[in-house]
Formats: C-alpha cells, sequence, structure tokens
C-alpha cells in the first residue's frame, strides 16, 4: 500500500484509480463518441469520405435546421440575458426584501423537465392560452409567442436563464465593495458605475452561464418535439436516426456539426474568459454593500420582479392548474379540478418515480464518486496526464445527449449484458450510465471547487499526528468536501432527473421509464395530459425537496467552513 | 483510494441488487408498440393477472421508429410482438422477414371489413381492432371563431379553414401516413396530392407526433384536427369539448398485432395475441380511454349507445385501402410529404392566405387576374412528383431500401433537395401570383 | 513524556526540476533544545521543516531523528508533531476531536484518549473549551488548540511553522512566552520556523540563519547578533550600518581598517583576513554630540539628513563624507532632538565594530 509519494509523486493506489476512470470514460465517453465521428466520415466499405456532409449541406433542410439552431440558442442566450441580468443585480445589489426567495424561485425552472414546461406554456401563451384569449377578448389580436422557433426561443430562455442568473449572482456577491467604492470615489456613479465597473467584473460569471445556456440549447431534443418544431439539429439527428435508421448517415452528420458547436461555444467562453479571472473577495475585503432603494424605486423594482417571476413560474403555474384540471381547453382556466390525476400516477407508475430515484441516484453517486477521485488526484498528486483525466471528464458537457445515445446504440449494438442476456442497448444500466457520465462536469467542477478550498494543511495535519493517507482522506477531506459533494450530487441528480434527450433515445420499456420519459409517454394520449402533468409536479416536488434539503444541510457546513477560511 | 473503492463495491453491490429484482420477475413478453400508454397499460395490467409471472414489458416507439428498432435489433435478441395501426408497416415487416406466421386467430372475426382483409392471409399479422380516420374539432374554437362543423376532408380546403387546422407529418406517424394515403388512393396521384397541399396550406402546424393534433384541438390551440377515430372517441370520452366525424372519403382499416420472427418468447407472443383477439380482449378496446373499435362484431352489442360501429353501417367508408400499393410507396410519400409540405410549411402557408385573399377580392372578377390566380393555384397546389413517375419501379425501389450507401444516400438527399428547393420556388411564386392578381382586383 | 531526541540533518539538498530549494544543508539540533529558523520568505526554512515533518523528500543527504534515519518513513509514522502556520484545525470537527485525532489514529483505548485531551487542553489553559466548534475560538484561542492537538500525541518533536503570524502584536509577544514556557515545561526539542528575528531571538536557544536554501550562520541570539558572519546575518539580524573599505594587518597584531567615510582606523583584533571588507556597526554603538569628546577614540562630522522618533530612542539617518550613517539615540523626557540640516558630530567605538569580508 501507499507510502509517501516519494519523487514520483503519487501512490500505487491512485495510479489505479486513475485508470479505472479513465477506463469508465474510455468506454462510455471516448468511444461511442469516436464511434459518431467515424461513422459521420466513413465509407460503406470503410475508408474515409466527406461525401456525407456533402450530402447534409445539399440538403437546403439541413442548412435551415443549421442556422435555425444557431438562431434559437443565440437569441435564447439573449433573452436569459434579459431576465436574468436585472434579477442578479437587484437582488445582490440592492437591499430588498425575500432576495432569497427571488433568487431560489429563479432556479425553480430548472428543476422540471423544459418539454414539460412547453406543454404548459402552450396552455399558457398559445395560440389558444390564457393569455392569447385574454388578448383576443380585449384587444382582437394574440401574441405569436409561442409559433415556431419563437415558442422554443421563449421556453428554453425561460427554462435555462437560472445558469446565468445563478453564475451572476455568485459573480456579484464576491465583488469587492472596495471595487465599486473607489469607481465612486472617482466620479463613477448609477449605470456607468454598472456598465463600467460591476459588470465587465461580473463577466467572467456571466460569460460562464451564457455559454452553458448556448449548449443546453443547442443540445435540447424535447422540447422543440412538444412545440412540433423539426427544423433545427437535434430534432433532425432524433428523427433520422429512429425513423430512418442507426445507419443512417446524415444523423451522424448532425451529431458531429452538433458536437462542433458546442465545442465551439465552450471554447469561445474560455477564450474570452483567459486572463479575467478576477480576484474575487480579496482578503479583509468585504462584498458589495447593499444599497437601499427610495420607495417609489423599490415600487417599480419590485413590480418588475413579481412581472419576471410571474412569467419565469408561468410552467410551473401551467403544470400546477393542468395536474388538477378535468377539463382545460379554450379557455382561460381549467373548468373543473380533480385530484383524480394525482391518483392515477401514484397507483399506475410509481415504478417510475422510483426509477427516477435509482438511475439519477445512482447517477450522481458515480458522479461525486469520479468527480472526488478525479479533484483529488488533480490538485493533489503529480500524476503525470492528470489534467487530462480533467478534460475528458469535463469534455462531456460538450456532447449532446442525442450523440452520446446515438453512439451508445451505435457501439454497443447487439452487446448482451453478462448474466441476463438482456441486451444492454435496452437495459436501463445504460441510462445511468449515459447520466453519469453527461453530468460528471457539474459534479467534478463542484468536488474540485470543494477540494481547492481546502487548504493542503488540513491532510498534513492529520497525517503528522499519525493518520495514513487514506484515513486522512477518509476522516478529514471526503468530510470536509461533504458540501462540496453533496452539491454535485444534488446538481447531477437534478439535471439528470430532467433530461430527455439521452432519456428519450435509451429508454427501451415503459416498466425501465424514468419520470421525465414517463410524463411525454403519459402526454401522448387525451387522458394522460393530466396524469402527466400531475407526474410533473410530482418530479418537481420530488426534485424541490432534495434540493431544499441539502441546501439546509450545506448553510450550517458552509458557515463554519467560511469562519475558517476568513481566519486564514 | 480506500474510499472509492469501497464506493465502488457499494454501486457494484447496489447494481448486482437492482438487476436481481428485475430478472426474479419471471417470464418477460417485449412488446413494441405505437399505442398510448392509456391502452397499453390495460391490455398489460388484464394479461399479467390472467397470466401470474409473467411480466409484460412495453417499447413505446413511433411507427416507423418501431419498425427501425425491430429490423436492427439483434437476430437473438428481438422483441416479442409488433402492435401498431398502419398495416403498411407490417407489410414491411413481413417483406423483409421479421414477422412469424402463427394461426391462432379468433375465427368469430370476419374476413374482410368492406373490402379489406382485417387479416394477413398469409397469417404474418391480424386485425386486432378497427380504425376509420376522420376530422376532430373543437367545439368552442369553432364556436369561438364562427367556424363551420365540417364533413369532409373537400371542406378543409375552403378559405374559411385556413389557419385552423393541424395534421401530422406521415413520416412521424403511421396513422397520418393511412389517412394521406386513404387521401391519395380515394381521389387518385395527382388530385389527392392537390387536395392535401390544399389542406395542408389551411393548417396552422404539420404537428411532429400523431398525438400532437389531438392534443392540440383537445386544449383549443387548433380548431381542427385530421386524426385516427380513437384519438377523437377517446378525447370526447375524457370529457374534452370536441367531436369527431368520418368523412365519406375514409377507410376502415384494421390496426394490427403480429408474431417477431424468432421472438424470445415466442409462445407467451402467441398467448397475448389470442388474448387481444378474444372476447374479453376486445372488450378492453371499449374502455372510453381507449374507444377503438372491436374486430369481433358481438362486442359491439356491449358497446354504449352511438358508439361506431362498422359492421353496423354507421361508418360508410369509400375507399377500398390497397395496402400493397401503400406499401409500395410508403417511404416516397414520406418524403415527399416532409420536403414538400412539412419542412416547406411556413413558404406554402403564405401562398395559400395569398391565394384566399386574392380570390376573395376579385371574387370572379377581371379574367387576367383570374389567370394569374389559376396559375398560382397550379404552383401551389401541384405534387412535386407526378403520377407517371410513381410507376417507375427502380424509382419506388430506391426508396424502399433501408440499406444505404454514400453513393445512394447523395443521390436521395439530393432528390429530396431538389423538392423542397422546388416546392419552395413554387410557393413563393404563387404567392407572388396572387398578391399581384390582388393587386389587380383594386 | 518522550526521550529527548536529537535531530541532525546531513548534507541534505533539494530541489524541484532545475530549482534548488535546499543546498547543502548541515544541521545538529540537540536533545531539548529550543531552536528556530530563520529567514526570509523563500529562504527554504519551511521546506526544511517540511522535510523533517516528512511532507517533501530529499534529494540526497540524510537526516535524522533520535539517532535514525527517516528518510523513506511516512509523515504518519514519523511520531513529529507540527502546528501550521494557519492551525490547519478541522472546522467539522470540534476541539475535543481535533485534539483526539491523533490519539484515536494510535488506536489508544477511549478513557486514556479522554484523559490526554484533558490534560492538553489543560496545558494550554482551555479546560473548557472541548465542545466548541475552531470556528467558535479567537485567534489565541485556535493557535493553543493546534497545540494541544499536537503535544497531545507527544511527539518526539515539535514543529512550529510561523506559529505566531497571524496574531496581532500583542498576542504575539504573549502567546512567544506561553510557547517558551510550555516548551521548559515539556522539554520537548522543538523546532521553530519564523521570518521574525525578534521572535527567534527571544524564544530560541539556537538560531539557524537561512538564506537562498543555505544555511548562512547557526548559533545562540547573542552570538549571531555581536558577531554576524556575513553580510546577510548582519543585514537580517537586528538594523546594521555597512561601511566598505580595505582590512590589513598591523604589527601589533591587531589590524587597520581603511575607508573613504572613517579614513585610517585601527582595530584592536584582527578579523583574520585582509583585503576588501565591510564595517559593521549597529546604530545604537555610534553617538552624537555638539563637539567630540573622550567618550569615543574618534568622531566623524556629519549633518542630520533625517529624524524618526520611535519612542525608546531617536534614529537620525546622518550623512557622514557622502555615505549615510543611521544611528539610535536613547530618548528622554527632556532630552535635546537635533532637527533636519543640522550639523553634528558622530561618535566611534572601535570596540563595536566587526569586520566582514566582502563576499
Amino acid at each position: 500500500m501507499a507510502t509517501g509519494p516519494g519523487q514520483a509523486g503519487y501512490t500505487r493506489a491512485q495510479l489505479a484509480a486513475a485508470l479505472l476512470i479513465a477506463a469508465f470514460l474510455a468506454a462510455f465517453l471516448i468511444v461511442p463518441v469516436g464511434m459518431v465521428v467515424y461513422v459521420a466520415f466513413a465509407e460503406a466499405g470503410g475508408g474515409f469520405t466527406l461525401s456525407h456532409f456533402e450530402s447534409f449541406f445539399q440538403i437546403s433542410l439541413m442548412q435551415e435546421s443549421f442556422w435555425n439552431s444557431l438562431y434559437v440558442a443565440g437569441m435564447s442566450v439573449a433573452f436569459a440575458t434579459l431576465i436574468a441580468v436585472p434579477l442578479a443585480y437587484f437582488t445582490v445589489r440592492f437591499r430588498l426584501r425575500g432576495a432569497l426567495i427571488i433568487q431560489t424561485l429563479g432556479v425553480l425552472p430548472l428543476i422540471m423537465p423544459p418539454f414539460v414546461g412547453a406543454v404548459a406554456m402552450q396552455l399558457i401563451f398559445g395560440r389558444s392560452g390564457s393569455v392569447n384569449l385574454i388578448l383576443q377578448d380585449a384587444f382582437g389580436a394574440g401574441l405569436p409567442v409561442m409559433d415556431g422557433l419563437n415558442g422554443v426561443i421563449f421556453v428554453e430562455a425561460l427554462h435555462y436563464f437560472p445558469f446565468v442568473l445563478m453564475n451572476l449572482v455568485v459573480a456579484l456577491s464576491n465583488l469587492d465593495s472596495a471595487m465599486e467604492e473607489s469607481a465612486q470615489n472617482l466620479g463613477a456613479s448609477g449605470f456607468r458605475l454598472f456598465r463600467r465597473i460591476v459588470f465587465p467584473l461580473a463577466m467572467p460569471g456571466y460569460v460562464a452561464g451564457a455559454s452553458l445556456v448556448f449548449v443546453k440549447v443547442f443540445d435540447d431534443l424535447g422540447t422543440p418535439l412538444v412545440l412540433n418544431v423539426t427544423n433545427m439539429l437535434a430534432p433532425q439527428a432524433y428523427l433520422r436516426i429512429t425513423s430512418i435508421g442507426i445507419d443512417d448517415p446524415i444523423g451522424y452528420v448532425i451529431s458531429v456539426l452538433m458536437i462542433a458547436f458546442s465545442l465551439f461555444a465552450l471554447w469561445a467562453s474560455a477564450l474570452a474568459l483567459r486572463g479575467r479571472d478576477y480576484a474575487t473577495l480579496q482578503r479583509g475585503g468585504s462584498s458589495l454593500a447593499r444599497r437601499r432603494l427610495e420607495p417609489r424605486q423599490a415600487a417599480a423594482a419590485y413590480a418588475w420582479i413579481v412581472c419576471v417571476l410571474l412569467l419565469v413560474l408561468s410552467p410551473h403555474i401551467g403544470i400546477l392548474l393542468l395536474s388538477f384540471a378535468k377539463v382545460w381547453s379554450f379557455s382561460v382556466l381549467p373548468d373543473a379540478f380533480t385530484v383524480q390525476h394525482y391518483l392515477t400516477v401514484l397507483e399506475d407508475s410509481p415504478r417510475m418515480i422510483w426509477n427516477t430515484v435509482l438511475y439519477c441516484g445512482l447517477a450522481a453517486f458515480f458522479d461525486v464518486v469520479f468527480g472526488t477521485a478525479i479533484a483529488y488526484l488533480i490538485l493533489r498528486t503529480r500524476l503525470p496526464l492528470r489534467h487530462t483525466l480533467d478534460f475528458l471528464a469535463s469534455a462531456a458537457l460538450a456532447i449532446p445527449g442525442v450523440v452520446l445515445a446515438i453512439g451508445y446504440l451505435r457501439t454497443f449494438r447487439g452487446l448482451e449484458m453478462p448474466f441476463t442476456g438482456e441486451l444492454l442497448t435496452s437495459s436501463w444500466i445504460l441510462l445511468v450510465i449515459a447520466y453519469a457520465v453527461r453530468r460528471l462536469p457539474y459534479a467534478l467542477r463542484s468536488c474540485m471547487a470543494a477540494l481547492q478550498q481546502l487548504h493542503v494543511s488540513l491532510e498534513e495535519a492529520a497525517e503528522n499526528l499519525g493518520a495514513t493517507r487514506q484515513r486522512a482522506i477518509g476522516r478529514i477531506v471526503v468530510p470536509l468536501m461533504a458540501g462540496g459533494i453533496l452539491a454535485g450530487f444534488v446538481t447531477s441528480f437534478m439535471t439528470a432527473a430532467v433530461e430527455l434527450s439521452a432519456t428519450i433515445m435509451l429508454t427501451a420499456s415503459q416498466s425501465a421509464a424514468p419520470m421525465s420519459y414517463g410524463i411525454y409517454l403519459y402526454m401522448q394520449s387525451a387522458a394522460g395530459r393530466g396524469a402527466g402533468a400531475a407526474l410533473g409536479v410530482l418530479a418537481v416536488l420530488i426534485v424541490a425537496l432534495g434540493t431544499y434539503l441539502s441546501h439546509r444541510f450545506l448553510r450550517g457546513r458552509a458557515a463554519d467552513l467560511d469562519r475558517q477560511t476568513q481566519d486564514e | 483510494m480506500r474510499l472509492s473503492s469501497l464506493a465502488r463495491r457499494l454501486a457494484g453491490a447496489a447494481l448486482l441488487g437492482a438487476l436481481g429484482c428485475a430478472s426474479a420477475f419471471g417470464q418477460a413478453l417485449s412488446i413494441v408498440t405505437s399505442f398510448p400508454k392509456d391502452l397499453t397499460a390495460v391490455y398489460k395490467q388484464a394479461f399479467e393477472k390472467r397470466n401470474p409471472g409473467v411480466r409484460v414489458e412495453i417499447q413505446n416507439k413511433g411507427t416507423s421508429a418501431g419498425v427501425a428498432y425491430v429490423r436492427e435489433a439483434p437476430a437473438n435478441n428481438k422483441p416479442d410482438i409488433f402492435w401498431a395501426s398502419a398495416p403498411d408497416a407490417f407489410e414491411v415487416l413481413a417483406k423483409d422477414g421479421l414477422l412469424a406466421r402463427y394461426d391462432g386467430g379468433n375465427p368469430a372475426v370476419p374476413a374482410k371489413i368492406g373490402s379489406y382483409p382485417i387479416n394477413d392471409p398469409r397469417g404474418y399479422y391480424y386485425g386486432q381492432a378497427l380504425a376509420g380516420y376522420g376530422l376532430m374539432w373543437n367545439t368552442r374554437y369553432l364556436k369561438a371563431h364562427k367556424l363551420p362543423e365540417p364533413r369532409e376532408w373537400a371542406d378543409l380546403v375552403k378559405p374559411v379553414y385556413h389557419g385552423h387546422a393541424s395534421i401530422s407529418s406521415p413520416s412521424r406517424s403511421g396513422t397520418t401516413h393511412l389517412t394521406v394515403e386513404t387521401i391519395l388512393q380515394g381521389e387518385g396521384w395527382e388530385k389527392g396530392w392537390s387536395q392535401m397541399l390544399q389542406i395542408a396550406g389551411n393548417c396552422a402546424a404539420i404537428t411532429e407526433r400523431s398525438f400532437g393534433v389531438p392534443e392540440g384541438v383537445n386544449n383549443g390551440q387548433y380548431g381542427i384536427g385530421l386524426v385516427i377515430d380513437f384519438f377523437g372517441l377517446s378525447a370526447k370520452a375524457s370529457g374534452f369539448p370536441v367531436e369527431f366525424h368520418y368523412p365519406s372519403v375514409t377507410a376502415i382499416v384494421p390496426a394490427n398485432i403480429g408474431l417477431i420472427a424468432n421472438a424470445k418468447s415466442a409462445e407467451l407472443g402467441k398467448k397475448f395475441i389470442a388474448f387481444t383477439l378474444s372476447d374479453e380482449g376486445q372488450q378492453l378496446l371499449l374502455d372510453p380511454k381507449i374507444s377503438r373499435l372491436p374486430v369481433l362484431p358481438a362486442t359491439y352489442a356491449r358497446a354504449p349507445a352511438g358508439y361506431p360501429n362498422p359492421y353496423g353501417g354507421t361508418i360508410k367508408a369509400k375507399v377500398n385501402f390497397d395496402s400493397e400499393l401503400s406499401e409500395q410507396r410508403y417511404f416516397l410519400v414520406s418524403a415527399i410529404f416532409d420536403h414538400a409540405i412539412t419542412f416547406r410549411h411556413k413558404e406554402l402557408a403564405a401562398a395559400s392566405k395569398a391565394i384566399h385573399d386574392a380570390s376573395a377580392k376579385l371574387a370572379g372578377r377581371n379574367p387576367k387576374a383570374q389567370a394569374l390566380l389559376k396559375e398560382a393555384r397550379e404552383l401551389a397546389f401541384t405534387p412535386v412528383v407526378g403520377a407517371d413517375k410513381v410507376k417507375d419501379k427502380a424509382f419506388l425501389a430506391l426508396f424502399r431500401d433501408t440499406k444505404r450507401d454514400a453513393a445512394k444516400t447523395r443521390q436521395i438527399t439530393g432528390l429530396e433537395q431538389y423538392w423542397n428547393s422546388v416546392a419552395r420556388k413554387n410557393y413563393e411564386r404563387a404567392q407572388e401570383l396572387a398578391t399581384q392578381a390582388a393587386a389587380m382586383a383594386r | 513524556m518522550n526521550e529527548k531526541v536529537k535531530v541532525e540533518a546531513q548534507n541534505i539538498a533539494m530541489g524541484y526540476g532545475g530549482n534548488v530549494v535546499l543546498r547543502d544543508v548541515n544541521l545538529v539540533i540537540e536533545p531539548g533544545e529550543f531552536f528556530a529558523l530563520l529567514g526570509p520568505s523563500g529562504s527554504g526554512k519551511s521546506t526544511l521543516l517540511r522535510l523533517i515533518a516528512g511532507f517533501n523528500h530529499a534529494r540526497s543527504g540524510r537526516l535524522l531523528i533520535g539517532g535514525a534515519d527517516v528518510s523513506g518513513v511516512p509523515p504518519w509514522s514519523r511520531n513529529v508533531g507540527m502546528v501550521f502556520q494557519n492551525y490547519a484545525l478541522w472546522p467539522h470537527m470540534t476541539v475535543r476531536q481535533n485534539v483526539a485525532f491523533g490519539l484515536e489514529e494510535r488506536r489508544l483505548p477511549k478513557h486514556v484518549i479522554a484523559d490526554k485531551v484533558r490534560a492538553a487542553l489543560a496545558l494550554v489553559n482551555l479546560p473548557e473549551y472541548g465542545e466548541r466548534r475552531p470556528s467558535e475560538l479567537s485567534g489565541g484561542q485556535q493557535q493553543r488548540v493546534a497545540l494541544a492537538r499536537t503535544i497531545a500525541i507527544e511527539p518526539q518533536v515539535l514543529l512550529l511553522d510561523e506559529p505566531l503570524s497571524n496574531l496581532d502584536a500583542r498576542l504575539r509577544v504573549q502567546m512567544r512566552n506561553e510557547l517558551r514556557a510550555l516548551q521548559r515545561k515539556l522539554g520537548i526539542t522543538t523546532i521553530f520556523v519564523t521570518h521574525d528575528q525578534e521572535e527567534a531571538m527571544t524564544t530560541a536557544d539556537r538560531i539557524a540563519v537561512m538564506d537562498q536554501g543555505v544555511i548562512q550562520q547557526i548559533g545562540t541570539p547573542m552570538d549571531l547578533y555581536d558577531n554576524p558572519a556575513n553580510r546577510f546575518v548582519a543585514n537580517f539580524v537586528g538594523s546594521i550600518n555597512l561601511l566598505p573599505g580595505r582590512v590589513s594587518n598591523a604589527a601589533d597584531g591587531g589590524a587597520v581598517f581603511d575607508s573613504p567615510v572613517f579614513g585610517r582606523i585601527a582595530i584592536a583584533r584582527a578579523p583574520g583576513f585582509e583585503g576588501e571588507a565591510e564595517a559593521a556597526l549597529r546604530p545604537h554603538s555610534l553617538v552624537l554630540a555638539q563637539a567630540p569628546d573622550d567618550s569615543r577614540p574618534f568622531w566623524r562630522d556629519g549633518v542630520i539628513l533625517e529624524r524618526e522618533f520611535l519612542g525608546e530612542f531617536v534614529r537620525y539617518i546622518i550623512d557622514v563624507a557622502g555615505a549615510s550613517l543611521t544611528v539610535d539615540r536613547p530618548h528622554h523626557v527632556g532630552h535635546p532632538v537635533y532637527a533636519a540640516g543640522q550639523p553634528v558630530h558622530v561618535g566611534v567605538d572601535t570596540a563595536q565594530l566587526r569586520l566582514l569580508r566582502t563576499a
């Protein structure tokens, strides 16, 4: 077993852990994605060809899908920004009652699958939705916000803006008040102060959030499907593969393009941020002072925030109404209410709820185990190529769910599981693996951040007092990282629970379906709409409850750690 | 890394445990179906109750996705049963040798409905329920928009319905494919496509999923939808303010069930098919959530009053559906529909609108403008593939073969691209001409 | 209590890549000695300490603790207690749990652990604080807990890494005295790393002054102060005036130092070398007067450039023949002070003058 790290800078156990993780990533990320890329460039009998790409660009539909995807992703980022920036600025910068509630509510959209939101949004903002019925009545004209690409942009922006919000809130909270005060001292104030000092300093946070929104929207399959928009890349990839077959090369070409664009977005954001990782709170500094608003300003701010929150929460309100609605058709509100849908779901599909908990729980568990291990290897050892591991794990962020699923279906085609003889491609285990691989970057970031905050002397003190490296990890490192690990677990779990792109392609049968797929299934029949909504509400509740509990746990811990780090 | 190795061991144990649970259920029957959960859940429950220890696994796939799935499953690991509406999908499967013969049908089921055989004469698949295609509308929507109730497909080409109808794409929905085929067979290729194009021009949306249409009508997004009967009937039974009507150009076609070749649980599969065709199995179709037409005539005796009965003459099917013809051009029709309608719907709808507006303005006057308008109509409502071309066997074969190498992919995508761009050009030109015509009315 | 042990470093060298951190370090720390490693940051003092603790590894050389070579022994088996600069108290554990940690790792029986924890906390005067969290303690209290945690395992050697640097000035002096008292009481061999010469001089029995990975001088505090081995030590330990010149031996066994500032002056004790040299003079060994008197062998004229009032004394910067000399003059109530620009006489005591060979 391990002795000191010696001149090599790592132990055999650490090397073994690194190899194991590398093997996992190779089998379930590199090879499948490599397969997708290979097929996109391969001749039927082998050999390299660009013919498939030529075919792709010959089809004007594909060109159109390509531009539409770019347009939708770009516009979604723009609208998400419009929603998030004022929310973040007002709540961090001014003394507003209920700032925490506002920020929490602002994160709520993330815990609902976006396509479920789309269904609810149809009922509220659609052609004959509540809002348009009222507008028709009053003005004789409606707002076509849910038509075509507009609808996709609207739903995606509302669903993903929390990424921008969360990153901005963190970035703004970490700004040293001296930064702002010195600008004020030199004569800047009001909007100029915001534009010239506050926003540029918060820029890294913003760019990180915005690029995430871009990638996510680019990747989302469920929302365009539910809104009947097919001329985008993700739906086209899905349609080609599912209706023409796993051998259709165009599907692979689309996949390669989607990977390329995700990589490009992430690379561009990394480039934009290079050398701009402004030190946050400086030693002895304090975060931005919260200014008081004059009553009139406060009223205006509140009114605005309430409007935004209503908009943001409309999918939730809609889905809640739908889940209790007896019949809701061409009317502002449902005709009558019932709890029947919940009874149906609880009687019918407890298995789906359990499946979600099982799959996402397992996936999140793997993620934090791998995340912790990778973080440790990177920050605490001098293992050669350890940064490659980080890069590989993070690369999953750039792989759209549809693409990963296509890669799995193709790579593991016909592969049988040991013992059961079941096909791997129709086994739920593949779904867990897909979730684990796709959510690993979140868990990894979280674990890395937690370990980075941990001064190495805390471990050394333990070793110095007689704890072996393993015991120091077990008794000191992991317990102290618990907050970060838990946050990583929750993020992984939450985002896996609402994901549909890979789910819809990898779910083999109803009994193995998680809730997100179950909601989608229910929504396919007249009688199932209410039940699907009820399942959606239950999904939101489960995820929200988990998030809330972990937050409560984290808050107590964070206080301890904060005080500790401030003393340093 | 003691901790993570422990974690891995735990995870491994959890995985094995869960696997053990799954396999402890005993015999499994795997069904690939395009039917909604409402229907499958009822059958699953009933069948599992009758056969303790049996586990029914439902795999929901769209019809064409289901066909692809069955085709691509490895030979030793095929699902057991394929259960879907479109007979042509079964024809495709049978032709590829993916279905197994089975001779356990219910003798009480008549051989034919109209002139259409309910069961495959070779025994590859059986009619399990009957389906007609028709119009479904939201009564509140029609009232609010002051629209008359439609009775025939042809009604939907009327200007008054512009922007109120909806249909799904045949490439995504077997039932829509049948609807489109029914119209094409009922009206003939050219006229059928022309009608289809005009209807599509009046549609507010071409939905991605077949259920997108009834869903949109149910919640009032769209006024009228072209749907398979049970979508309308079950929605009505679920309390939605909707009505359903069979137009005269409809075909009563069986929804089918078939045993997949080399099925893992072939015996259980046969048992399931027999169950769905039995008296008990047929009666399940009358469940309001399902609302489908049984193939067993005796079952109608137990149906609620007003339940449509194809054996009793409440539905008059004018079209004798030719499933062989349909099967031959299955992918072609889908591809044409997608590239000329689904993906060019914006331009088509704009052209329709312009034509409607112009013809309202002209009201039959101004012969020069009328000529322009006629040209616009021809441009907008003529199919991109002529009737002669469809008779070309080599042309059809190109689309039937699913194995595609690079050259073939290029050939097909080239064709599709050609249709797409021709359609776009035509629609834009038609809109231009119609606008010109309208301008002349002043 | 453990037997007192000796710590020896023999020809230790260490580096990362081409970057040399320690160079030929030789050191003998006597059993029970309070030994300080003094040097600026980057001098290698902390590296040497971590090497003794087992966190760093020497490229060559031997490290002996109690006569045994510990080079291959991992940190957890060395029984060398270390108090970290930031204390490294574990925030998820109470004070008691922190202190008990090392004892638990040694698999001691529960009641023994309880006794030893109690004793350790009593030793640092925190008997009532066992159930608190580190975050609920002041800086000085945290320091004591860190100390208690380390001495609870009764280490052979106690290592202190800048233990006082995070405390405010007043507390630092108090803790310094407590540390010293505790070490006396336990008699444990202690190595103390600091960059603060006052801290080192007031606490340590002996000091090793380090710079650029090399030990410059080892000696008692007074030894270092009075007889700095080189310019670096002279400068680092206390303030000093350094004046360049030449030294040559005189016939009487003394020497002559010839410099532009002082001219030729006779030195009673020859330094043992000739040639380029610097004269080192502590600021308080120089005197100022309106006129020369007999208290010093010779005087030079100067002009006051600057004056700083430091309480116990007044520090003058004086221009003497183009060189700036620092002179500290004790301050008493009513004592006259000189103003900038005022001419003065600077008196030099050659007995206080040390000659350093110019490197």
